[in-house]
């Protein structure tokens, strides 16, 4: 059995969205990945401080990248998942697919 | 390229108390951002909520820092209390009153003795007591919890000084602030039980202006409100 805390739905689905955009993960295109897949608005301040704290688990890497003059001067930071970061996301998913099987119908949809 | 801009107050605030290192990569991507949405309460509404999300994950994230910043910090606003406010009061009978079995009344006479004290000096002088003194003391602390913490080091045991990491200065400052204003918030509340509501009012312009003060001062003298733009650290 694996140690370690569970990593939270938010958690989880950053590092979902950072899987999607690859090289091009920077707040902007998370936030808006995150809004365009869950159709809520997300707080920037709050993806920032989730990563930060997935980067002292060693799941995320950072780096800074150019800065444009549509944010007035200030450079990008972008975010990489780790190897150990692809490996939480996929016992998160073996985890909740496990405890998905079997579930009956939830409100009519297919569990 | 559009010569749009996002609110100017909204980006000062952001940029003056959001804490950590990542607070100039927030403003880019919502300087970013807001030139797609065209939402002035978008940005409010993200840039209001990156002041306590990120002033929580700082002291969250680095809980020893912040308790010997308030250590260093209430340390100080004592040491400057019983040192500043009896020398500008020498040869009156201004003076706080230490009174171990009502510890409450002992801190409000220490906390607002310069309201107290001169309150039966004119009016104008009284105010100029009420707001200088704390500004002074309140500037000199928020410099120090700022840039210096107390801390007590084990093996071999001994009390040191040490340096506090640019990007966290923010939020020790804040938390710093933000335990001034808590305490005298909590003392309000005994002070017109004790005195009455009659003679509460009559204090509550200048000890308004009192704490006021402390707090513009402790983010004054912490450089909170200084236009330097912080650089993010790889």
């Amino acid at each position: 059995m694996r140690k370690g805390a569970y990593l939270g739905n938010f958690d989880l689905m950053l590092l979902l969205a950072l899987l999607r955009l690859g090289e091009d993960a920077y707040g902007v295109t998370i936030a808006q990945e995150l809004e365009e897949q869950t159709g809520r608005e997300v707080v920037v301040a709050s993806v920032y401080a989730t990563l930060e704290r997935l980067q002292e688990r060693g799941l995320v890497t950072s780096s800074l990248g150019d800065s444009t003059p549509e944010r007035g001067g200030r450079a990008k930071r972008y975010f990489h998942i780790t190897t150990a970061g692809i490996r939480e996301v996929r016992d998160a998913r073996r985890s909740l697919m496990n405890l998905w099987k079997g579930l009956p119908e939830l409100k009519g949809e297919k569990a | 390229m559009t010569s749009k801009q996002p609110p100017r107050i909204a980006t000062w605030m952001l940029k003056h108390f959001g804490s950590g290192p990542n607070n100039d990569a927030i403003l880019g991507d919502l300087a970013e951002q807001y030139l797609q949405k065209d939402s002035a309460m978008w940005y409010w509404r993200q840039a209001m909520k990156a002041i306590p999300v990120s002033f929580f994950k700082e002291i969250r994230g680095h809980k020893r820092i912040a308790a010997r910043a308030l250590l260093t910090g209430w340390v100080m606003w004592i040491l400057g209390g019983i040192s500043i406010f009896p020398l500008v009061f020498f040869g009156t009978n201004v003076g706080f009153d230490f009174e171990p079995r009502h510890p409450i009344g002992t801190a409000w006479s220490f906390m607002w003795m310069p309201v107290l004290g001169p309150a039966s000096f004119h009016r104008p002088f009284s105010f100029v007591f009420a707001v200088a003194l704390p500004l002074i003391v309140g500037a000199m602390c928020g410099w120090l919890v700022a840039r210096w913490q107390i801390c007590a080091q084990r093996h071999p045991p001994a009390i040191r000084i040490s340096q506090v990491h640019r990007d966290q200065q923010t939020g020790v400052v804040l938390l710093f602030a933000g335990s001034i204003l808590l305490m005298d918030l909590l003392l309000f509340g005994p002070f017109i039980l004790t005195v009455g509501p009659l003679v509460a009012n009559l204090f509550f312009g200048p000890l308004a202006a009192n704490v006021a003060a402390s707090v513009l001062g402790i983010l004054l003298g912490g450089g909170l409100l200084r236009d330097n733009s912080r650089t993010v650290s790889n």
